[in-house]
């Protein structure tokens, strides 16, 4: 049984991840960047390893001074969190070579699920539905155009280009005639090769109109695989998730059976073990298709864990440990909807921002969590990925569940950083938001010109009287002006693939 | 007492008048509430909590949901926008310069690419003109708001 855990992560999952150790009665180490020094993950646990190197590629995604720090501090296990290195082959093979417990699947089934275009083979194999599509395996790139530009002809057009590697919308570009497809294809290989040093790209047909649906599985060593139901992230900008629910609000029980059906097999195809999330297209047709699985903890995990009930981080640790799951049979209860707050402007393209967290007030009372790496004073560099929290709501009913999180948002409090909370609150009252008709491509439907904020001409001059009245209060002495965004980190590259993808 | 602010590029004059616990402003009453809040009356009769928080020149304030940065003008300043500079939107890598000094453009046509969180970023000419100079090449780290390239603009 692992007594000490160490948690490769940092941030909002590495306090997620501590915490549940913590309950669990497990010691815990945490590793941590120079410029993380001090932030809130390093206080939840009983060790702290200071990493050395001022690049995310020296820090969090050194195998060896990670698994060193495991070996000094006694520990047995290694939970990777998501993004970093989870679900890096080597690094899990790597793990148990060093004689200590891997917190997830096998190398092997990383590795099958990892590759898109192994991925897709296998699942085909296993008699789960793909989107109609075709992989390129060439390496060579003046071939791997005209095989792709080929490809494309068959496929037809719309079309999504893919990085057999990829993920988080990186090595991604959606083509919709042959006219832009070379210009995509290049840049698509570009930002692949650049992210993950492999260029391959396959195609996939365009499904507009589609919902993303994925379905939370577990897996433990007794031969289990059990589904835990589904969430819906289709609300998607720039091909990462911001509005998250379970259950699907048009999902069925038939559906939920197939579609938990599917999951159920293309983890046991891969002998998967652990927690596994495997995420479709929902057609308009009613036909749905894999996409990719993803073999670790998920952003979105809160929002099943709300209506199932079940800690999944918690299940990971026990099922690592050789134990049964202590879930058993489905029951979903309630709505539970997850926004994701970002350190970003709304208005501009949802350009990352930057700043202090000058004022930092979380939303409080019944059914509200808030998972979440920061508090206030902190400050928001680039070094890392701009996701400041998760603030997940629990209702009886969807109605209910949106209702709370329209209260919850507007309590939220962020001074000193711009965020999106308001293009949030303003995603709740959207017509398919709240029929629950939404696609993946309903934030570019609804606002085709970018967002800005609704007008409130009333409001505006209220702000501006506030803003002047606490001057002349001299409120501002009061503030805590940190102002500088200058942390003193050094020539930290933010961009440099913090995570092989943050879905 | 009288502010200027600059709210999305426009500047705006605020006179506040005098009440007895606090000011008032077109319609619109401001109490001080405590340390970090004020009290606020809109000129519809709407009532809120308000939080406000200074950083640099900055004045935060969240209102009944709403989040609102205002800059604050030092009397006799001016809001200076860089003339023909083209800035890095955010944080990031130059991918490719696309242009070299002396090159004519047009509206619309990239002049670099960058990368920055995860994403290529285009940055494009706004209006036909001269490439004066090119402060970046690829390879190079830029921070948010530092000038890429110059662009004169013909006439």
């Amino acid at each position: 049984m692992m007594k000490k855990i160490l948690v490769a992560n940092r941030g909002e999952i590495a306090c997620r991840v501590l915490r549940a150790c913590r309950e669990a009665g497990l010691k815990t180490v945490a590793v941590c960047a120079p410029n993380d020094r001090g932030t809130l993950f390093t206080e939840l646990a009983d060790e702290v390893v200071m990493l050395e190197g001022d690049t995310i590629t020296t820090t969090y995604l050194d195998q060896a001074q990670i698994i060193e720090a495991a070996r000094s501090t006694g520990t047995d296990g290694i939970h990777p969190g998501f993004g970093f290195l989870s679900e890096r082959a080597d690094f899990a093979q790597a793990v148990m070579d060093a004689g200590l417990v891997w917190i997830g699947p096998s190398p092997h089934a990383i590795e099958q699920m990892g590759d898109k275009m192994t991925a897709r083979k296998t699942m085909k194999a296993a008699g789960v539905p793909v989107i109609p599509g075709e992989e390129v395996e060439t390496e060579d790139e003046a071939e791997a155009l005209i095989a792709l530009k080929e490809a494309a002809e068959r496929v037809g057009y719309p079309l999504l280009l893919k990085a057999s590697s990829g993920g988080g919308g990186k090595g991604m570009r959606a083509v919709s005639s042959p006219a832009a497809f070379e210009e995509a294809a290049v840049a698509a290989r570009r930002e692949a090769v650049a992210a993950f040093g492999d260029g391959r790209i396959y195609v996939e047909r365009l499904l507009s109109g589609s919902k993303h649906i994925e379905i939370q599985v577990l897996a433990d060593r007794t031969g289990a695989t059990v589904h835990l139901g589904e969430r819906e992230c289709s609300v998607q900008r720039r091909h990462q998730k911001v509005f998250e629910e379970a259950p699907g609000p048009t999902m069925t029980d038939d559906l939920r059976e197939a579609m938990g059906a599917a999951a159920v097999a293309a983890a046991q195809a891969v002998t998967y073990e652990g927690a596994g999330t495997v995420e479709f297209l929902l057609a308009p047709s009613g036909e749905f298709f894999f996409l990719e699985m993803n073999t670790r903890i998920q952003v979105e995990h809160p929002v099943t864990e709300l209506v199932t009930g079940v800690d999944i981080v918690r299940e990971q640790l026990r099922i690592a440990d050789g134990l049964p799951m202590s879930c058993s049979d489905l029951h979903l209860r309630g709505h539970a909807i997850e926004v994701r707050l970002y350190a970003e402007d709304p208005a501009n393209g949802f350009l990352p921002a930057i700043g202090p967290l000058t004022v930092f007030r979380p939303p409080e009372g019944p059914g509200i969590r808030l998972d979440t790496g920061v508090r206030e004073g902190d400050e928001v560099t680039p070094n890392y990925d701009p996701m400041l929290a998760k603030l997940i709501v629990w209702a009886p009913s969807r109605d209910e569940a949106l209702e709370r999180m329209r209260r919850a948002l507007d309590e939220f409090v962020v001074l000193g950083t711009t965020t999106n909370v308001r293009f949030l609150r303003e995603l709740c009252d959207n017509e398919d938001v709240v029929s629950g008709a939404t696609t993946t491509t309903t934030i570019e439907d609804r606002w085709p010109n970018g967002w800005a904020p609704q007008r409130d001409e009333a409001l505006a001059n209220a702000a501006l009287a506030c803003a002047a009245a606490a001057e002349s209060f001299g409120m501002h002495r009061n503030s805590t002006s940190s102002g500088g965004t200058d942390r003193a980190d050094g020539p930290v590259s933010p961009f440099a693939t913090l995570s092989r993808r943050y879905p | 007492m009288q502010h200027r602010f600059n709210m999305n590029g426009d500047e705006v004059e605020v006179t506040l008048s005098k009440t007895d616990e606090g000011w008032v402003w077109e319609g619109v009453t401001v109490n001080r509430h405590d340390r970090g809040r004020l009290h606020v009356t809109m000129a519809d009769g709407r009532t809120a909590l308000v939080h406000a928080a200074k950083v640099g020149d900055v004045w935060w304030v969240h209102l009944d949901g709403h989040t609102v940065a205002l800059e604050r003008m030092e009397p006799g300043a001016s809001s200076q926008q860089h003339g023909g500079g083209l800035v890095a939107p955010m944080p990031g890598k130059v991918l490719e310069t696309l242009v070299e000094p002396g090159e004519t453009v047009q509206a619309g046509q990239a002049l670099m690419v960058l990368e920055a969180m995860k994403m290529e970023h285009r940055i494009v000419a706004a209006h036909d003109g001269t490439v004066t100079a090119v402060h970046h090449q690829a390879g190079e780290q830029v921070s948010q708001g530092a000038v890429l390239l110059e662009l004169e603009e013909s006439n």
